[in-house]
């Protein structure tokens, strides 16, 4: 079973990098989403998820049943989620700001920092020196 | 005359640094009255590399230091002289004695890496030299040129010395010639051969690496005359006259130098017939020279060393007052082109003395040394049985150099004058005294031979060990070199008198301009700015897609070489039931919407596609055993769809599909592919290496006796591994306050309509609804340290609560009833963790380590302020972004694309 897992987590991450290497940029930030989602699962998938049993010490016992869930990854998963949610956030606001300021969602565009070399500029040197 | 003119005040003061040179000069002659050669010193410097500090100072070496100091002695006297007007002289003294310095290093370095060290140090103190005038544009260039090639001629040296060491096991020259004989056969040996040459030839400006010499003449005269006539462009004839006793009865060696010895003599020759510049002709002469010696080295006879080091005495003492007297000239009349010089000698007497007689000796008249070097030169041609035209070339060659004699001699300083002469005046003492001296020199030791004698031919021995000691000056065949000098004076009259005919021909010659070594090096000079400038443009393309392509096809390059390491396990079982139907779903579910995700044509559908893969993997997660991870990415994933939801308008400026070109999608859809490949392979392997759950198992144990807590997850997060928790909240505040200048509008938010629900119902549901949310907000907090819950998942539903009021209402009535404004309410938040984890510091065992009193602890205060600064952090977005999406990033900020 686990290897169906595997297999679906890498379906999701040849998408999230499809989506990653789109021009539209909110393409892009969807993109991130994905990864970050299936990177989150590679990692609960680390801890070799098993039964539903979770990791929760039932009453009258002292220790956690040895059948119940791994309950390290999922600390650590359970913080990566929200880490990845807040920087979406703050992706989404980026792009959505600078998509605003040029009029238009094109990444491949997006070069006000990136002067391109005018058509008359000297060959040999590279853009910016003349 | 003005000979005795008063110096510059200071001038004499600058007279100081000549001591150094002098006092070396003294101490080596006393050294080798006193001590017998040779002499060796050695330190060690890097043990563990087998590097020392090794010198050897052998006759060869003694012969050159001697060279270097007493030459260096009177350059120095000279330059005090030249530059006495000049506030840049104490930056020449200071460089002209590091060089002297590196140059006495590299003649008597007896390790080769001591040797290739001081090499580079030579060439890069004459690359300063050079440039020293660096105003000067053409200075500047000729520094750059001459630096350029003499490294990668060092470079190619240090491959081919290397080689001779692994060859015959020594690293040290001494041991190299010594071992040689025995591996003869080695076939690295070739390589190694024409690497060190390679060093040699372009150090000492043989063809094709000839043109960086004449081109050095921009530098001041006392550097002409001192390094590129008697020192530096001599250490690698040095170099190849210290391992000519190993290589000389190799073909290969023997061809080479002969063959670029002749050609660059032969070649320089001709070229010096096309110059007009006085110090450039004798530059290219010197070039002349030196093809000589080189070939001289290459020649098979016994002869040959006793040849070599008397021609480099000689010509070190005639070329360097020559050079002096050119620096006199420019000096006195401000020019150098020797169309217009000529009659100098009635203001500039003795110049044209010390002239005179460093053109008997460069001419070869009896007389001079010169005399006697070509004496041993034709012995040592007699000896090996030359090609005939060999023989001829280097009549032409000796004639020419005859010719150049004559000119800075004789057509110089005889004649009408060329300009009016009335304010040239004859330069002060110590620009004449140096010349003069050298020369005087010169003809001393024709004179009085055995003062050179025994120095002469025991050096001569170290480069032919054949030598026959009892060869003096009274072995030379007088009969046959008075008849081969007469044809070459002769020859060399024909042509000095006929020189600017000759001249007028040559420069029709333009091909040269075109074709020849330099050009060549400035066309590849120019190629490689080229492609540097192509190259710069593919990967510099200033694109972001571009960017990310080469980013991950450069990480899939490096993941497929890390897995191509590792052993990889690839087994895997099919066990489709071993979990349910249920992962199944969630599995199938998540593939689904991942895969609809990238083929969507609407922004939205997109949004829709990727909502639902976070929901799959969230089902996942709660058929796994995860609640809490269920519960996280549930909401997160609403908040997520709302917020994005609420920002779409602000994408929606462009047509919704943006297709890249045909091509591009290839590698895209390849990129895609291999990371997805590459991913599937390493989780792969990951499953099958064996899983280490101590660390689980000790926090399974311990969650409950220790930290009073069932449920293991949130336990682990707020006690065990608080800290990472609270950097985690601090993260996400900032990322909110990283935010916050992209969602304040550009114009003020002061009037907006209250937006008003779209059935009363809702409206009158909204804050009891809000109301209801908010309280199981709060029973999951406090329940979530005995079950599934906590803080993160509380303050998560509180977002929820309060977008809905915003969204069912409107926002100012969700602020209000929030009761904080959300960046003050971030900011609490992490202030109470950080509260918590203080009690723990100062009640209890350290920082976060939480304390109980009963039923209360700090545990529920550090949860609290997690609660609160989600909550807090991600409202922040949400208000803004449901406010007016589309009010920030108005036209005042629009920027040109």
């Amino acid at each position: 079973m686990t290897i169906l897992l595997a297999l679906a987590i890498s379906l999701c991450v040849a998408a999230g990098t499809w989506l990653l290497l789109s021009r539209d940029v909110f393409r892009l930030i969807m993109g991130l989403a994905v990864l970050g989602n299936a990177a989150n699962l590679a990692l609960f998938m680390a801890g070799r998820p098993g039964g539903m049993t979770p990791p929760v010490i039932v009453e009258g016992a002292a220790t956690l049943a040895a059948d119940a869930a791994n309950p390290l990854p999922q600390a650590l998963v359970l913080t990566a989620i929200v880490i990845g949610f807040a920087l979406l956030c703050f992706g989404l606001v980026l792009a959505a700001r600078v998509s605003r300021a040029h009029g238009h969602s094109d990444v491949g565009a997006y070069q006000v920092s990136e002067p391109q070399a005018s058509p008359g500029q000297d060959a040999t040197k590279p853009p910016l020196m003349d | 005359m003005d000979a005795t003119r008063p110096s510059h005040p200071g001038e004499r003061r600058w007279l100081a640094p000549a001591l150094l040179p002098l006092g070396l000069f003294v101490a080596l002659v006393w050294g080798l009255n006193v001590q017998d050669l040779p002499w060796s010193w050695s330190v060690p410097w890097i043990p563990s590399l087998g590097i020392e500090l090794a010198f050897r100072i052998d006759a060869l070496s003694a012969q050159m230091l001697a060279l270097i100091t007493g030459v260096g002695t009177l350059i120095f006297v000279y330059a005090a002289g030249y530059m006495a007007h000049d506030s840049r002289r104490g930056r020449l003294f200071a460089v002209l004695s590091l060089f002297m310095l590196a140059m006495l290093g590299a003649v008597s370095a007896d390790h080769i890496i001591v040797l290739f060290l001081f090499w580079e140090l030579t060439s890069v103190t004459s690359f300063l030299l050079v440039g020293f005038n660096h105003e000067d544009a053409k200075a500047r260039e000729s520094a750059r040129q001459a630096l350029l090639i003499t490294l990668a001629g060092g470079l190619a040296l240090l491959a081919g010395l290397l080689l001779l060491a692994q060859i015959t096991g020594s690293w040290f020259l001494s041991g190299i010639v010594q071992a040689m004989p025995a591996h003869t056969a080695d076939p690295r040996l070739s390589w190694a051969i024409v690497l060190v040459l390679l060093g040699a030839f372009t150090k000492s400006a043989q063809f094709p690496f000839h043109f960086w010499l004449p081109n050095a003449m921009s530098a001041p005269t006392p550097v002409s005359a001192y390094l590129h006539s008697a020192t530096m462009v001599k250490l690698g004839i040095y170099l190849m006259a210290r391992l000519d006793p190993a290589f000389n009865d190799l073909l290969l060696w023997e061809i080479l130098l002969i063959g670029v010895g002749t050609v660059t003599a032969v070649w320089a020759a001709v070229l010096a017939l096309r110059e007009r510049d006085l110090k450039r002709i004798l530059a290219r002469s010197t070039v002349s020279a030196l093809g000589t010696l080189t070939l001289l080295i290459g020649l098979p006879s016994s002869q040959a060393g006793l040849a070599v080091i008397t021609f480099l005495f000689a010509h070190a003492l005639y070329k360097a007052p020559l050079f002096m007297v050119a620096g006199n000239i420019d000096h006195a009349t401000g020019t150098r082109v020797i169309d217009n010089l000529m009659g100098l000698r009635r203001v500039m007497p003795w110049t044209a003395l010390a002239a005179i007689l460093a053109g008997l000796s460069m001419a070869g008249l009896p007389l001079a040394f010169g005399f006697v070097a070509k004496g041993f030169i034709a012995d040592a041609k007699a000896e090996a049985d030359l090609f005939v035209m060999i023989g001829y070339a280097l009549v032409l060659v000796n004639a020419v150099a005859a010719a150049v004699a004559g000119v800075a001699a004789i057509r110089v300083f005889w004649g009408p004058p060329a300009a009016p002469l009335a304010r040239v005046r004859e330069v002060p003492l110590s620009m004449l005294l140096p010349p003069l001296l050298l020369t005087l020199v010169g003809i001393e030791f024709e004179l009085f031979p055995h003062l050179a004698d025994p120095l002469l031919l025991a050096a001569a021995q170290v480069i032919s060990p054949g030598l026959d000691s009892s060869a003096d000056y009274a072995g030379v065949a007088m009969q046959q070199l008075l008849t081969a000098s007469a044809i070459t004076l002769l020859t060399g009259l024909v042509l000095f008198l006929a020189w600017d005919r000759i001249h007028k021909l040559l420069a029709e010659v333009r091909w040269l301009d075109r074709w020849g070594p330099e050009a060549e090096y400035q066309h590849f000079l120019r190629g490689l700015g080229r492609l540097a400038a192509w190259h710069a443009r593919i990967m510099q393309s200033g694109r972001l897609d571009i960017y990310l392509r080469l980013l991950l096809a450069g990480g899939g390059v490096m993941a497929v070489y890390a897995l191509w390491q590792v052993d990889l396990k690839l087994a895997a079982d099919f066990d489709w039931h071993a979990h349910g139907w249920a992962w199944l779903v969630a599995l199938a579910l998540m593939v689904i919407g991942a895969l609809a995700a990238t083929f969507m044509r609407e922004r939205i559908a997109v949004l829709m596609a990727c909502g639902l893969m976070g929901y799959a993997s969230a089902l996942l997660f709660l058929f796994a055993g995860a609640p809490d991870l269920a519960f996280t990415q549930f909401s997160v994933e609403t908040v997520l769809v709302v917020v994005a939801a609420a920002l779409l308008p602000a994408f929606a400026l462009q047509p919704q599909t943006v297709r890249s070109a045909a091509g591009g999608t290839n590698v895209r859809l390849l990129l895609a592919a291999s990371a997805g490949v590459v991913s599937l392979l390493v989780l792969l392997h990951f499953i099958n290496t064996p899983v280490d759950n101590t660390l689980a198992q000790w926090f399974g144990d311990n969650s409950l006796s220790q930290a009073m807590g069932r449920n293991v997850v949130n336990v682990i997060i707020v006690d065990f591994r608080a800290l990472d928790t609270l950097g985690e909240i601090i993260v996400v505040v900032f990322a909110l306050l990283a935010a916050r200048p992209l969602l304040q509008a550009a114009g003020d938010h002061g009037d907006q309509t209250p937006r008003r629900a779209s059935s009363p119902l809702l409206a009158l549901s909204a804050k009891p609804l809000y109301l209801l949310i908010l309280a199981v907000a709060l029973w999951i907090l406090l329940r979530g340290h005995n079950e599934p819950g906590g803080g993160f998942i509380a303050g998560l539903a509180a977002v929820t609560a309060s977008s809905l009021l915003a969204i069912l209402v409107d926002t100012r009535q969700a602020l209000r009833w929030q009761l904080l404004a959300p960046v003050p309410m971030a900011l609490i938040g992490v202030a109470l963790a950080i509260a918590a984890g203080v009690i723990g510091a100062v009640w209890g065992p350290g920082f976060l380590r939480h304390l109980w009193f009963g039923g209360l602890s700090s545990v529920m205060l550090f949860d609290l302020g997690v609660m609160l600064a989600v909550w807090g952090a991600l409202t922040g977005y949400v208000y803004a972004l449901l406010d007016d999406p589309l009010r920030f990033g108005d036209d005042h900020s629009r920027t040109n694309p």
